[in-house]
């Protein structure tokens, strides 16, 4: 079977393209960039070097040399042929430029008094204060705030200003004036210490273990057995209703609760007159904003236990069931000891599953509540979000929220690989029965 | 079944549970069509004008057409792709011998119950740098790969269940491998093609999360961006216009739901078997 040797892997080449570009490279890149400070402030690509007020505080700060920022930041008055250019530009008297640049063309000043002496001295000087001013203003000169695309030149800027370095000193400079992201431990470090980072854990613990209990097992149970025993006409009506909310798409599903909820909407017209102050019932508390994210979430979730839980209790031999009526079986009786013994995997595997889907989802938190009310409803996967991708904080913060799903990626793996071991994974890879 | 119970309990049970769901469904369609008086949920004239967003563009927003031209495009690249790739690959691990074979389905097993959503920080930067941010093919690339783990599994599944003896007849008649595929198995997991197509469709139509984050441009702009653009915009709030484009946006979506639900539920159910 020659020609046929390699087929399985052609066949498994594109996806295998697709699978890495999109979903490899991102885990991986996930964790390098966990380690940067890349924010929209540094960009994604390199930088170049600023010797910006920050940096120079920074120089103080971290490395203690206060002289040198000090330095760097005096400003000091050169003539030379760029200023003789802005100057002219600017409008000054060309006599007076040429002049200028005649006489004094290399000279540096200690102050803007300097250079307006020396002005003054020309023959072609300008008659008015305000001029002689002007030009001295084209002079100054300072390795502050100008941006220089290499170490070398910054460094090369800060000698031709006459400040001499040592190595160390020369590393601290380039180390404060980079503007581009570099890597870094902070984001572990900020993670670690930010008392928010608790209270968005104990958030996202809360949201999953509740829905899934309440509904992706716990619903979904109770759904699943209700229309066993019922006809199988109302049955699928049943099992067709509770899959609408999975196949609309989120936005309008989440639209359609809002408008359940918010200020002149349904509960607050039907409530009225039994008292209660119309207003938005979702963002009204903490505690109706997580109803409504749990109500939300979970009667998504509750429909795919209901189909899987269903499909296991079809498999139940029928005969158990007859039998068992025979027997004077209650209700309760056969739902104890024969539907739920068979239910044991399903219920095993919603669990892994859903659990894993609702640590890291954050669609309808986002569209629901954005995470209001005050950060109430705010878990992990939305904080990510927020951090990295939603311009409403300022800047965008890559770093760090990459550092933030890298978390969440780290338990994605680790659960995956465990389920692996746990659903029989032998029996899915048996092996082909041609070759 | 279990004719000794009485049925009406469990359905008057689950009816009060079912109902919220069916009411926010009727108010739906009720409140595209109609006005309603401030204080009351009873509607006292038809209208149309919640649709004007058909013939005029809202302002400040893309045309609703070239939306729903993004969108379908966006859903239906991806489908193809996602089918054409998943069935080659979900044979290829079905029947033929490969090296590693079970590093790639545990890979895939992995990738599969892997939550995607994690990665969007990643993906999106690699976008940006690609040059792809803000471009439906871009979009559509990330879409494509991050469904793949799924199809290629259910794929897999559904060749498991192709007798062995249609492929061994095959090279009995001396095809290769490769014809025996195209020609012998594909007829035989058409409906799982199917299945597959409609389900990559609607995920494709309904997805949200990557192009608000990879391409929300109003030139790029798909229909759930769209909507959910017009929800957060605080100066026009108008729910029966909310409710009215939600309706146009979610039509397809019913109509193959009908048409197909029975299809839909067995991948919904029998995909995720692990």
């Amino acid at each position: 079977m020659g020609n046929s040797k390699y087929l399985g892997l052609y066949l498994l080449a594109p996806a295998g393209v697709f699978v890495f570009l999109f979903f490899l490279a991102p885990v991986i890149l996930t964790a390098v960039f966990g380690f940067t400070n890349m924010s929209t402030a540094t960009g994604i690509s390199g930088g170049s070097y600023v010797a910006s007020q920050s940096s120079m505080l920074a120089l103080r700060d971290r490395y203690g040399l206060d002289d040198i920022s000090e330095q760097l930041t005096t400003v000091r008055y050169t003539i030379d042929e760029e200023g003789l250019a802005a100057a002219l530009e600017a409008g000054a008297d060309p006599a007076t430029v040429n002049e200028l640049g005649d006489t004094f063309l290399g000279q540096s000043y200690e102050t803007r008094r300097d250079v307006e002496r020396a002005i003054k001295t020309l023959n072609a000087r300008p008659s008015s204060v305000r001029a002689i001013k002007a030009i001295a203003g084209q002079f100054e000169r300072s390795v502050a705030n100008t941006r220089y695309e290499t170490e070398d030149e910054i460094l090369g800027a800060i000698a031709e200003f006459g400040i001499e370095l040592t190595e160390t000193e020369s590393a601290a400079i380039i180390d404060v004036t980079y503007t581009g992201w570099v890597f870094t431990t902070q984001n572990f470090k900020t993670m670690f210490s930010l008392p928010d980072t608790k209270k968005t854990m104990i958030n996202t613990l809360f949201y999953v273990f509740t829905t899934l209990i309440l509904f992706n097992v716990g619903f979904a149970l109770v759904l699943a057995i209700s229309t066993h025993y019922m006809d199988s006409g109302p049955a699928g009506f049943f099992r067709s209703v509770w899959l609408l909310p999975r196949i609309t798409p989120p936005v309008l599903y989440v639209l359609m609760w809002k408008w359940l909820a918010w200020d002149s909407g349904f509960l607050s017209v039907m409530l009225e007159p039994l008292g209660f102050e119309p207003r938005n019932w979702m963002l009204d508390s903490p505690t109706n904003a997580w109803t409504f994210i749990i109500l939300i979430n979970g009667m998504v979730g509750a429909s795919m236990g209901m189909l899987i839980f269903s499909s296991a209790i079809k498999a139940i031999p029928e005969a158990l069931f007859h039998a068992s009526e025979v027997d004077g079986a209650t209700r309760r009786q056969q739902i104890w000891h024969i539907i739920m013994p068979q239910l044991r995997w399903p219920i095993l595997f919603i669990t892994s599953y859903q659990t894993l889907s609702l640590l890291t989802s954050f669609e309808y938190i986002l569209l629901a509540t954005d995470g209001g009310p005050g950060g109430a409803t705010e878990v992990w996967a939305l904080t990510t979000y927020l951090k990295a991708l939603s311009n409403y904080g300022g800047a965008l913060q890559y770093g760090y929220g990459a550092a933030l799903s890298l978390v969440l990626v780290v338990i994605g793996i680790t659960l995956s690989l465990i389920y692996l071991k746990v659903f029989n994974f032998k029996d899915l890879t048996a092996k082909p029965k041609i070759e | 079944m279990s004719g000794n119970y009485r049925k009406w309990p469990m359905i008057v049970f689950l009816s009060i549970l079912t109902g919220p769901i069916i009411l926010m469904y009727i108010y739906l369609f009720v409140d595209t069509v109609t006005n309603t008086p401030p204080g009351s949920m009873v509607p006292n004239e038809f209208t149309l004008e919640h649709w004007r967003f058909l013939t005029e563009t809202i302002p400040g927003r893309p045309s609703i057409w070239l939306a729903t031209w993004n969108t379908f495009v966006f859903a239906s690249v991806t489908t193809v792709i996602v089918l054409v790739v998943s069935s080659a690959a979900g044979y290829s691990l079905s029947r033929l011998q490969l090296p590693a074979r079970s590093f790639f389905l545990g890979s895939i097993m992995v990738l599969h119950a892997f939550p995607t959503v994690t990665l969007l920080i990643a993906i999106f930067l690699i976008l940006q740098m690609l040059g792809l941010y803000n471009s439906l093919s871009g979009v559509i690339l990330v879409k494509i790969s991050l469904e793949l783990p799924f199809g290629i599994w259910i794929m897999k599944g559904f060749y498991d269940t192709v007798s062995w003896e249609i492929e061994m007849a095959g090279i009995q008649d001396g095809a290769t491998r490769f014809q025996v595929w195209t020609k012998l198995v594909l007829p035989n997991v058409k409906p799982a093609i199917m299945a597959l197509g409609i389900f990559s469709f609607l995920a494709g139509w309904s997805e949200f999360i990557l192009p608000l984050v990879l391409a929300p441009d109003n030139k790029v702009q798909v229909l759930s961006v769209y909507l959910a653009a017009l929800i957060a915009d605080d100066n026009n709030f108008d729910m029966a216009l909310f409710k009215s484009v939600g309706v146009f946006y979610v039509l397809p979506v019913i109509i193959l739901f009908i048409f197909f639900q029975n299809k839909l539920m067995n991948i919904y159910s029998g995909g995720n078997k692990g």
